[in-house]
């Protein structure tokens, strides 16, 4: 009965610490993946190089896609994502800090391409804008998957990808 | 005193200890606890979804952070051979699957690191549009390509690699299921006896 208040107290700062840990794996791999990405600018698309094996940026990168990432911030306001459309599936994904998916569109959709307006939940909607997404946190990452899976439909897709906007709404005059 | 407040600092480091080293075996292990299971092929519908719980969410994110939501992608991943053997690169295999009710598909292999393999063969995936979407088909998992039309690469993958089967904008009738998610097959294995 003498240790056991220091067992109880173990066992307390083992749980505790399990589900810390647990909440925290998804968020510390997703700021790591901010930081990666982020590291040449915020709120800019990033075409990324071919996948090969000497990609080694994401776990299980797909080398049948072209991916254009861009880290956005909206700490300034509002920003404006585009996507120009693509010959093949093609697709904008949005992910927050905590890895969830929380918006996708892709050619199915939108034919014509896509255009967005990013905010941060429960932030004012700028007036005018067509298509307005709440982002469950400030810092995120936005993904661009094209359809590319030879080396020559990677470079038309690289062509295309030029093109993509991701900017702050102030900056796009929205 | 001074020996309580040693007892209690021990008691939570252990206890720090404790949870850590139960959190790093579930994210290790426990893995198939979140998966449903089609045959050898594993699958787990929460990927990227805002619905998952803190576990799958903290799975996933070490073996497929970015994944897309299940309404447009779902991702089976294969660590084993019929056997229930870890796949190796010491291993040729086939790999014969058949039309998906989807748009895209693709099979990609990954090394134990979750990574592409550290080779120059070009041969990391096969997908839809090199192979189709209308007939049966086949591919070699192998180190070398040999005669096979249809080729993974799994040279310097080592063992333990992962084969990962990519689904896009699946249709409203598409069912995983053992019969129609390809299936491997082992072929032989250095060090097998003939």
């Amino acid at each position: 009965m003498r240790w056991g208040k220091y067992i109880l107290g173990a066992l307390i700062a083992a749980v505790l610490v399990h589900f810390a840990a647990i909440i925290a794996v998804p968020r510390v791999l997703m700021h790591v993946a901010i930081e990666r990405f982020g590291a040449a600018g915020v709120n800019t698309w990033h075409v990324a190089d071919r996948v090969t094996a000497a990609s080694r940026q994401i776990v299980r990168p797909a080398p049948d896609f072209a991916y254009s990432v861009c880290v956005y911030d909206l700490s300034a306001g509002p920003v404006v994502i585009t996507a120009v459309p693509w010959e093949q599936y093609w697709s904008l994904s949005l992910y927050g800090e905590n890895t969830d998916n929380f918006f996708v569109i892709d050619d199915r959709d939108a034919h014509s391409g896509a255009q967005i307006t990013l905010v941060k939940r429960g932030a004012a909607h700028p007036e005018g804008a067509s298509m307005v997404v709440e982002s469950p946190s400030t810092h995120g990452i936005a993904l661009i998957r094209r359809l590319a899976p030879t080396a020559s439909t990677y470079d038309a897709a690289k062509q295309v990808a030029a093109d993509d906007v991701c900017a702050s709404a102030t900056q796009t005059g929205n | 005193m001074l020996r309580r407040i040693f007892a209690w600092i021990a008691a939570i480091i252990a206890g720090a200890v404790l949870g850590l080293g139960s959190a790093w075996a579930v994210l290790k292990f426990g893995g198939q606890s979140f998966t449903e299971d089609y045959g050898r092929w594993e699958f787990s519908r929460a990927a990227g979804s805002t619905a998952a719980g803190p576990y799958t969410r903290a799975i996933i994110a070490r073996g497929g952070l970015l994944a897309l939501s299940a309404r447009e992608a779902v991702y089976f991943s294969l660590y084993t051979d019929e056997h229930n053997r870890p796949l190796s690169e010491s291993c040729i295999y086939t790999l014969a699957g058949r039309p998906l009710d989807a748009r895209w598909w693709s099979v990609t292999l990954y090394a134990d690191d979750n990574f592409l393999a550290q080779n120059n063969d070009n041969a990391y995936s096969i997908d839809a549009t090199r192979i189709g979407n209308d007939a049966p088909w086949t591919a070699r998992i192998s180190p070398v390509r040999g005669d096979a039309a249809n080729w993974l690469s799994s040279r310097e993958a080592r063992r333990g690699f992962v084969i990962m089967l990519r689904v896009y904008n699946p249709q409203r009738d598409f069912r995983p299921s053992e019969q129609t998610l390809p299936v491997l097959t082992t072929v032989s294995c250095a060090g097998d006896t003939p």
